[in-house]
């Protein structure tokens, strides 16, 4: 038989298999739990790696790409199997489920009635009394009811929630959805990373790939820092950030971890903080000649107006200094003992005074005289601020996608098919019965409850139709149990 | 095997009676010594030790003497230890304004509760009254592991101020709970399955052995010592020579003992092997007394570390000098060892007792129904877990999947359920292979939740 199959077929046929499906799970099981015990590449850094391997095993590792399993084109391969294999399954029993559900079993025969788990006769008078009663009795306790016509055995059928039979279509779309959505990411996706000073505009990333990559857009950092809790551990990190197009501030906003900035689909993350080892500004004390003293922040050749004549600037900055022959020298990089020269300028006259500041031998600067006397208070260090940045264009389709699979899920395992049932028919000794029976796909335990009330209902309604025709009967109705568990 | 005589029975209740009082007492003296709220936290998950371990030794009462009586009373301290696990749990949230759920101590604490709390809703709503054997000792080893790990109140980092901090956690350990709870089930239902009783004596044996080769492959040192991590007791950390790189300090000798105990796992394993080939069932028999044999090798063992490591100072082999180690910094390796010592007691109590478990227990069949319920429970909640962590993660890091080992672990434990209910809906797996499915899938449950966390590296750090 398999020999008349052609190559197509049989593929179709070994990937819509159950089976196939499952080995195929177990594949991703072992091998993503492979990718957790052994180090990945994009994870850690290279020098951990050489130590954790040899460089014979590691060679082998790159050779399969076992350090980077999750990138790695069978991994892919291996997930793209896997959604086939979930697609074709669901269409080669997607027929059979659809035709059950677009077409009820709503009249029963004798061979199904037998088979039922669950069903009880009780013996009426006529038909139409026994269905009617039935009909009122199903109707008070909320089911909607059912005709169906037929001249030869008139019976009722109702049911609830049928939908939840196709609930496991939906869940299996669900994952399909999420699938797509980050394959669409795979492709069309891409991350990166932006460093960025207090007053930096920048309009280009670097991608985690490797490369840059332009934006249409700019974003300007007006400020970042770090706040602590009183034990000195972080508390947050914040980025005050805007959106330059054109050279025009379209949007402006502070993010912090958690709460990214999003502007054209790409997404800003505060990632990391740090500082950038730079002088970002200089406050100092600025006391005019008999004028009330007033505190400034001066920055790196950034000119402050003192007043409408004269302005400040930062001209120079020693992080650890030494003099020499009445010259200053820089020592080293820390700042650990800092220098810095202020040039005063009077815009009038165009005269020029040069000033230093030593904080660790008194804090008024001193050098060319002017009308200003400046005192040190605070040196402020430059900090940057690492902005992840993000485009997934498929995210939407991922979280519609998680939606809709908490919805299937709901409905598959909580939500049950039932259905009932109810014809007038002759019993085994030919006397006329009211027949009813039902049937659950779940939960049946609770369902003999729900349908032993429905019973009793029945019961109820029939001895009140026609309570002179039936006293108070002795024969029990025949309860069959069995298959319930 | 002959079964110790079931007697009245009310030498048990008395002596756990007493001992919770004894030991009540003991902690209340002690907490009026210290001064401060009687009422605190750490008092109150004390209580709780006291009542879940009060409980396991009834349920393990039971399973000695097989008085049903006990069984009651067990329930009651698992509600005792409930309430006062609650007003642990309330206590911490009003201290730190928050629901603890920021790291592994806080996360143990809302899962003992939930797997407590989950204990008693089995045993009043599905009937199921000694489920509490599987799932206290569970709690004991739990709150024991919290004894020992870093419990400061600590604020949030910025990456868990979040509301989705919230949902998360909360979706996860309601799914850890109910997870084990299935597992429980699971094992009731093997033995309801008229599963062979060597059969379990295979798997405890396998097990224990496990527990104890792992520590032994990866701690055993030269000349027999066992490496433990050095703890720094002034920051209340372990020792650390570089990022992610911990000082071990070797104790001598102690290594013996672990390889004693280990093959005290294996004998029996291999005598069971030997049985099974042969077709003897006396075999079965000297495994048995091995296991019991085993066991007194364990509380040695499990005696001699306490003991050693608690609070000395030996030699590092990677520095010169002598490092202090405690308790604190050996968490895991002490929680397992408990563990192996409660997998086994567990098993005598089946070996003993295993006609009056079945009297207890509800029907092989709804067992398994029950099983399947609430990994149905458990697989929706796993989902949500999981959804809201990708959600939670996009809004953190950047990205909503970044296989990071915690992620990629959540994942295998969300496709093993899936596995268990293909197998069961479309293939009909009932019973004993479900059961084993169920138990293995709390499994790697465990090993998602705890093991990820210490053994392998990631972005998922806080717990």
């Amino acid at each position: 038989m398999s020999s008349v199959l052609s190559v197509p077929k049989r593929i179709y046929k070994t990937l819509a298999n159950l089976r196939t499906g499952i080995v195929l799970l177990i594949l991703v099981v072992v091998f993503s739990a492979l990718g957790t015990f052994i180090l990945q590449r994009p994870a850690t850094d290279p020098d951990k790696l050489a130590q954790a391997y040899s460089p014979t095993t590691l060679r082998w590792l790159d050779r399969l790409m076992l350090t980077d399993v999750f990138h790695a084109w069978w991994f892919m391969t291996l997930l793209t199997l896997l959604s086939l294999a979930i697609v074709l399954v669901s269409i080669d029993r997607f027929p059979n489920a659809w035709r059950f559900y677009a077409r009820p079993y709503r009249k029963t025969d004798s061979h199904f009635r037998g088979a039922l788990p669950n069903k009880v006769e009780l013996p009426i008078r006529n038909a139409d009394e026994g269905l009617n009663a039935a009909e009122r009795a199903l109707k008070k306790l909320g089911w909607s009811v059912e005709r169906v016509a037929d001249k030869n055995e008139p019976s009722l059928y109702c049911e609830r929630h049928r939908f939840s039979v196709m609930a496991v279509y939906v869940i299996h779309a669900s994952l399909l959805l999420i699938f797509c959505g980050g394959i669409i990411d795979g492709i069309f996706g891409y991350s990166g990373f932006m460093a960025l000073q207090r007053g930096q505009q920048v309009n280009q990333i670097e991608l985690r790939t490797g490369g840059k990559k332009q934006l249409p857009f700019s974003i300007k950092c007006y400020g970042a820092g770090q706040e602590n809790y009183a034990d000195g551990s972080p508390k947050k990190w914040w980025s005050s950030l805007a959106v330059v197009e054109a050279g025009k501030e379209i949007k402006t906003k502070e993010i912090v971890v958690n709460d990214p900035l999003v502007h054209e689909g790409l997404r800003f993350y505060q990632a990391s903080f740090g500082p950038t080892g730079k002088l970002d500004g200089l406050k100092v004390l600025a006391t005019p000649d008999g004028g009330t003293a007033r505190e400034i922040t001066v920055r790196m050749n950034e000119p402050f107006d003192l007043d409408a004549n004269t302005n400040v600037t930062l001209a120079e900055y020693i992080p650890d200094f030494f003099i020499r022959d009445n010259q200053v020298f820089k020592r080293s990089d820390d700042p650990v003992n800092p220098a810095f020269r202020l040039q005063v300028k009077n815009k009038t006259t165009g005269e020029d005074a040069k000033l230093w500041l030593f904080p660790a031998y008194g804090e008024t600067a001193q050098g060319q005289k002017t009308n200003y006397s400046f005192a040190y208070r605070d040196m402020q260090m430059g900090y940057f601020t690492g902005l992840e940045v993000s485009h997934e264009p498929g995210q939407w389709l991922v979280w519609a996608g998680c939606l809709l699979m908490g919805a299937g899920l709901f409905v598959a395992f909580y939500m049950v098919h039932m259905r009932l049932w109810i014809a007038a028919v002759p019993d085994a000794k030919g006397k006329l019965v009211l027949w009813i029976g039902g049937q659950a796909n779940k939960n049946r335990d609770r369902f003999e409850q729900k349908f032993n009330d429905v019973v009793t209902t029945i019961q109820t309604e029939l001895e009140s139709a026609s309570p002179t025709a039936r006293p108070a009967r002795k024969e029990e109705p025949e309860l069959t149990l069995a298959g319930v568990k | 095997m002959e079964q110790p005589a079931a007697t009245g029975g009310n030498a048990l209740l008395v002596l756990v009676g007493l001992s919770v009082l004894f030991l009540l007492i003991v902690a209340l003296l002690g907490a009026a010594k210290a001064g401060g709220s009687l009422l605190s936290e750490s008092n109150l998950l004390y209580v709780a030790l006291i009542f879940y371990a009060g409980a396991g030794a009834l349920y393990m009462g039971f399973g000695v003497t097989g008085v049903a009586r006990y069984v009651k009373f067990a329930s009651t301290a698992t509600a005792i230890g409930l309430v006062a696990n609650t007003l642990a749990v309330a206590h911490r949230w009003y201290l730190s304004g928050r629901p603890p759920f920021a790291s592994i101590y806080e996360m143990l604490l809302s899962f003992v509760w939930a797997v407590a709390a989950l204990t008693l809703v089995a045993e009043k709503k599905f009937g199921v009254k000694i489920i509490g054997s599987i799932t206290m000792p569970l709690a004991v080893v739990c709150v024991i592991l919290m004894q020992l790990l870093p419990s400061e109140v600590r604020p949030l980092v910025p990456a868990l101020q979040s509301t989705w901090l919230h949902v998360h956690v909360t979706l996860a350990m309601l799914s850890y709970a109910t997870c084990a709870l299935s597992c429980a089930l699971a094992m009731m239902f093997l033995i309801q399955d008229e599963l062979k009783t060597e059969t379990f004596l295979a798997w405890t044996s396998a097990m224990v052995s496990a527990i104890y080769v792992g520590i032994v492959a990866t701690r055993f040192e030269k000349w027999g010592g066992l490496s433990v991590t050095g703890w720094d007791a002034k920051n209340k950390a372990d020792i650390f020579l570089g990022p992610g790189m911990r000082l071990f300090v070797t104790v001598p000798d102690l290594g013996w003992l672990f390889v004693l105990a280990a093959a005290g796992a294996i004998v029996p394993l291999v005598l069971y092997f030997v049985g099974r080939s042969k077709n003897d069932e006396s075999f079965f028999g000297i495994a048995n007394k091995a296991v019991f044999i085993g066991i007194l090798v364990q509380i040695v063992v499990v005696a001699a570390f306490v003991l050693r490591v608690r609070d000395a100072s030996y030699p590092s082999p990677d520095q010169d000098g002598l490092f202090p180690t405690s308790l604190a910094a050996s968490p895991f390796l002490l929680g397992g060892m408990v563990t192996g010592i409660f997998a086994s007691l567990l098993y005598l109590m089946l070996l003993w007792r295993r006609a009056d478990l079945e009297n207890m227990l509800p029907s092989a069949d709804t067992l398994d129904q029950v099983t399947y319920k609430t990994i149905c429970i458990a697989f929706p909640l796993l989902t949500g877990m999981i959804a809201a962590g990708a959600y939670w993660a996009n809004r953190t890091w950047g990205s909503y999947w970044s296989w990071d080992p915690k992620e990629t672990w959540a994942a295998i434990t969300w496709l093993v359920y899936a596995g268990y209910l293909h197998m069961r809906i479309t293939r009909g797996w009932r019973g004993r292979r479900a059961a084993y499915f169920a138990i293995l899938g709390f499994g790697v449950v465990i090993f998602t939740f705890l093991g990820v966390t210490y053994l392998l590296p990631g972005l998922h750090a806080y717990a």
